[in-house]
């Protein structure tokens, strides 16, 4: 694009105008200069010729004059007379004639003899210079005009009349001639005058002067013109001599310019009358010129004026218009600038919008795709529920199994209802209105009902599935277990959907001292996998909602992609970190870091008598955790990686009668598996040593077997401190705690219960059941009933409200707020809501309304009785 | 008539409010209780006056008592009126409304069968 072009115009036109402008007035001054020599050329001719015409003018009328003088004497004393008289009258003429000649100052009076000698009347002789031509024209009768010069050397200028006077020798005389001298001439002719510019020769054809100026020292005209004349009208001095000869012949008058001492002059001849003389009359330009040139300057100036005035004004026009166009320019500019700014901005908005439109395409399609999805979540535990369900309904005579199978059901139906239940607060976790349930959480109940979750889906992909757990110092944190659960249980079931059948699934479980100080500890879990791995692409996005990895090889994987992000936002929350390694192909790693406070109420000092005991297990790593675990419960162990060296080390020792008090074997083992260990054992040692099975699988299938075998007994994988202790503890030989786990072992007995409930029906069944807890229930219709009731009681009376939240009259959250209000010692009892609305967000408004602690309806027994451990003062 | 049968017939689950009750003397009781609860009918009532704050609290009193009671399907259309209500009035509560209340004469009808018979 050539934006520029136009100023370029423009400057390029102005210097052309410029130079047009210049050549023209250069060439008008030129010209002028040119046309004011040729009119001075002009001028100098017609002054000259003028000049000189006026010149030869008074010549011939002076010469004119003279003759009728000489004339006029002739027919004064006529010639005629004197031949009559020729005596007398002779002397008497020339006395006559000496008269009149006197008066008329000739100075000299001579009569021509015809041989061209003078016959002197007064006067010194003379002669003539040149005497045929004047002769001839006087014998001719006509009147001539001749120099002569006298004896003492003065020039005369002769006039001579034909008069035919008689001469003293008798002849007839040819003319009368008087004499002038020829200063007369050039001072009647001003030819000599120095106030003139002009000045004049009088020469004869071949050159010599007649009538010469002061400076003109030399005899011939011709001479001169050979030695000073430099330039004549462009022609040599020779050429010019012919000419003016030529001229001079012919008789026509001749003009030129001639350049002597560096002046130029004009030149101007013509022919005098009445003799054979040529005037030739020369003017200096000097003065001419002088003035032409002065006009000339007055012109040029002029011209210049005007070339720099129409310079100037064409320069501030095109200044201006330059400046205009510049103007235009940069607005034009301007206006390009801004529709290019405003077509970016427009692009940078389609692009937005394009990006907006991407983003909820994909939002969209991410949400259909979820939707479809979601399945699959939901369907793990349900799985769980019904393979449960079915085992119960085969061996539904066998109670002990069906109430195993009715834990697992319950567990698989708790996490379902867990997960519905975040399905539905993904909103809420997405806008970051997440709150935590934090309570008292056993790590080692988490990782048992992950694992009985985790173990059918690992079966059914013939997986295998390991859990570590090592260094676990403190099992009970406070911490949200539910979402705990949620988040191990997302990479656990990740792992199992992404990895191939056959491969190894691993659940890492292990604590150090936390840097935030002595009331936390740092709790590590590891989740790996040898499946599918990631991308380092997807990777960077794995925690955004609704995504998973878009590859051949996941889609025919089933799953919500609401988890990943949900993970890590719980983990967030609790301040925790992820971090991920992955390799596609390889495997992933999954590591959890969380500083968790410890629980206040630890677990009874689980110390057990200083046994020896023998781990087997073909893993080393869960042999050497367990040994510390057991280690660290009081007991001493060895430990073995298959089933024949177990046998060989159990007899072994029973040679040294040392014998192990327990044998810990682990189901599937390379070669002799755990059953056959036992039952060589048992064929080789007896009855006596306790033999326990350790299995992360469920044993129902290989109960009878085993029993048979001699096992005497199951511990499930992983061995936590409290499972060792409490699997083991039945071997001590002491009963004292067995029951303590069934429900109704805390005993409520006495402790007063203020229930609020809108419901006759609800408050019935809360009777119901609490009072077999040993509570004593009262009952308030509604919140301000029961703020009433609470304050009509004496202090302490109550142990504590349990409190429905949406009662008529006043709200269970209003009746909580009044009764912290109140000005009692006890205005802080606990208050327990309970509501049907499992939201997250009820749970944090009962908290802020200031109750303790929420439980969900309907009424779990074990939730409300764990609760009410909690917040009930020891017992008076 | 059993009340198994009688569970069958409302559609609910009988073996939750068992395990909740854990007689079935308790659930007997507590079932034949729902035919007094005045619950619906302070549903119905605010309904028609649309007073939609005090319907919330009756569908929710109603399905605290069918959670407890294991009543699955009034349960199921409770719940949903509640959450209908919740926020005020949606237009979803209306055949909701509806559906409560066919679910309710159903299970009204069960339970008065099972009185009934017990009775008889």
């Amino acid at each position: 694009m050539n934006k520029y072009s136009p100023n370029r115009f423009i400057t390029v036109s102005f210097i052309l105008l410029s130079i047009l402008t210049l050549g023209i007035f250069v060439f008008a001054a030129r010209f002028m200069d040119w046309r004011s020599t040729e009119t001075i050329n002009d001028v100098g001719q017609i002054y000259m010729e003028s000049m000189s015409r006026q010149v030869s003018l008074h010549f011939q009328t002076t010469i004119d004059l003279r003759l009728n003088q000489v004339e006029t004497m002739v027919e004064s004393a006529s010639p005629s007379r004197e031949i009559r008289n020729p005596t007398i009258t002779h002397n008497r003429m020339k006395e006559i004639l000496t008269d009149s000649a006197k008066v008329r100052e000739f100075t000299c009076l001579a009569l021509l003899r015809q041989d061209g000698t003078f016959e002197m009347i007064y006067g010194d002789d003379a002669y003539i210079t040149d005497p045929a031509p004047y002769l001839e024209s006087l014998r001719n009768g006509e009147k001539k005009v001749a120099v002569g010069t006298n004896v003492t050397g003065e020039d005369l200028v002769l006039l001579g009349v034909p008069a035919p006077y008689l001469l003293e020798n008798g002849e007839e005389a040819l003319a009368l001639v008087a004499g002038l001298p020829v200063s007369y001439i050039v001072k009647t002719l001003s030819l000599d005058e120095d106030d003139t510019m002009v000045y004049s020769f009088i020469i004869r054809q071949d050159g010599t002067f007649v009538v010469r100026s002061a400076d003109a020292t030399r005899s011939s005209y011709f001479d001169r013109v050979r030695e000073l004349y430099e330039d004549v009208g462009g022609l040599t001095p020779e050429q010019f001599i012919a000419e003016l000869e030529n001229s001079m012949k012919e008789g026509r008058p001749y003009s030129s310019e001639f350049q002597i001492y560096g002046e130029k002059r004009h030149l101007y001849c013509e022919t005098l009358a009445y003799s054979e003389w040529h005037l030739i009359t020369c003017m200096p330009y000097n003065s001419l010129n002088s003035s032409i040139d002065k006009l000339s300057g007055q012109l040029l100036g002029m011209a210049v004026s005007c070339f720099m005035i129409i310079f100037v004004g064409l320069a501030l026009i095109f200044i201006h218009y330059y400046k205009m166009n510049r103007e235009q320019m940069t607005s034009l500019d301007n206006a390009r600038r801004e529709a290019e700014h405003a077509q970016k901005k427009a692009e940078q908005a389609q692009q937005v919008a394009e990006q907006a439109q991407k983003d909820a395409e994909h939002a969209n399609r991410a949400k259909s795709e979820f939707l479809s999805n979601m399945s699959h979540d939901i369907r793990t535990p349900m799985n769980a529920i019904v393979g449960m369900t079915a085992i119960a309904t085969t061996n539904i005579s066998n109670t002990q199994q069906v109430q195993h199978c009715l834990k697992k059901i319950a567990l698989s139906s708790k996490h379902l209802l867990g997960l519905i239940n975040d399905v539905l607060d993904m909103s809420k976790i997405e806008s970051g209105k997440m709150t935590l349930n934090v309570d008292q959480v056993s790590l080692q109940e988490v990782v048992d009902s992950l694992v009985s979750i985790v173990q059918p889906q690992v079966q059914a992909k013939h997986q295998k599935f390991n859990v570590f757990v090592h260094d676990i110092t403190v099992e009970n944190v406070c911490c949200d277990g539910v979402r705990l659960n949620q988040v191990l249980l997302n990479f656990l079931s990740n792992a199992v959907k992404f990895t191939p059948e056959e491969g190894t699934i691993q659940l890492s479980l292990y604590e150090e001292p936390s840097p935030k100080g002595e009331a936390y500890i740092r709790t590590h879990m590891i989740v790996r996998d040898s499946g599918i791995g990631m991308t380092p692409e997807f990777k960077e996005k794995i925690f955004e909602a609704f995504v998973r990895e878009d590859n051949a090889r996941v889609q025919k994987t089933e799953g919500t992609g609401l988890g990943m992000a949900i993970t890590k936002h719980i983990v967030d929350a609790m301040g925790g970190t992820i971090e991920i390694d992955s390799e596609p192909g390889k495997g992933t790693q999954f590591h959890v870091t969380l500083d968790l406070v410890q629980a206040t109420v630890q677990e009874e000092d689980m110390i057990l008598p200083d046994w020896n005991m023998l781990v087997v297990d073909d893993d080393k790593e869960l042999c050497e955790s367990a040994v510390a675990s057991l280690r660290s419960i009081g007991l001493h162990a060895e430990w073995t990686l298959t089933g024949e060296l177990a046998v060989e080390m159990a007899e072994e020792h029973h040679r040294r009668g040392d014998d192990y008090h327990i044998i810990l074997l682990d189901w599937k083992l390379p070669g002799m598996d755990g059953i056959d260990t036992a039952r060589e054992i048992r064929n080789r040692l007896g009855d006596n040593i306790p033999i326990l099975l350790i299995s992360a699988y469920d044993w129902s299938e290989i109960e009878t077997d085993a029993k048979e075998a001699g096992i005497s007994g199951f511990i499930s994988k992983p061995l936590f401190k409290s499972t060792l202790f409490y699997g083991l503890k039945p071997f001590t030989g002491e009963k004292s705690e067995e029951h303590v786990e069934e429900s109704g072992a805390t005993d409520f007995t006495g402790r007063k219960i203020l229930l609020a409930e809108d419901n006759e029906l609800n408050w019935e069944i809360a009777e119901e059941l609490l009072s077999d807890l040993g509570l004593e229930l009262d009952w308030a219709e509604n919140g301000e009933i029961c703020v009433k009731k609470f304050q009509a009681s004496q202090p302490g009376f109550y142990d504590a409200i349990l409190m429905d939240l949406r009662m008529p009259i006043m709200s269970g959250y209003e009746a909580a707020q009044v009764i912290r209000g109140l000005d009692r010692s006890d205005a802080n009892i606990p208050i327990i809501a309970m509501t049907a609305d499992a939201f997250s967000e009820d749970i944090k408004r009962c908290l802020d309304y200031g109750m303790n602690a929420h439980i969900a309806k309907p009424i779990d027994m074990r939730e409300v009785t764990r609760t009410l451990e909690k917040y009930l003062r020891p017992s008076k | 008539m059993t009340l198994q049968e009688c569970y069958a017939a409302m559609e609910g689950d009988y073996q939750d409010a068992l395990g909740r009750l854990r007689s079935d003397r308790l659930v007997q009781k507590f079932v034949l209780k729902f035919l007094a609860d005045g619950s619906y009918d302070l549903l119905t009532q605010s309904m028609e006056e649309e007073n939609y704050a005090e319907a919330f609290r009756a569908a929710h009193t109603i399905k605290g008592v069918c959670q407890n009671l294991g009543l699955t399907k009034l349960l199921n259309s409770s719940s949903e009126l509640a959450e209908a209500l919740r926020n005020g009035f949606t237009p979803e509560a209306i055949p909701l409304t509806e559906r409560v209340k066919a679910d309710y004469r159903q299970t009204m009808a069960a339970i008065q069968a099972f009185q009934k018979e017990i009775e008889g």
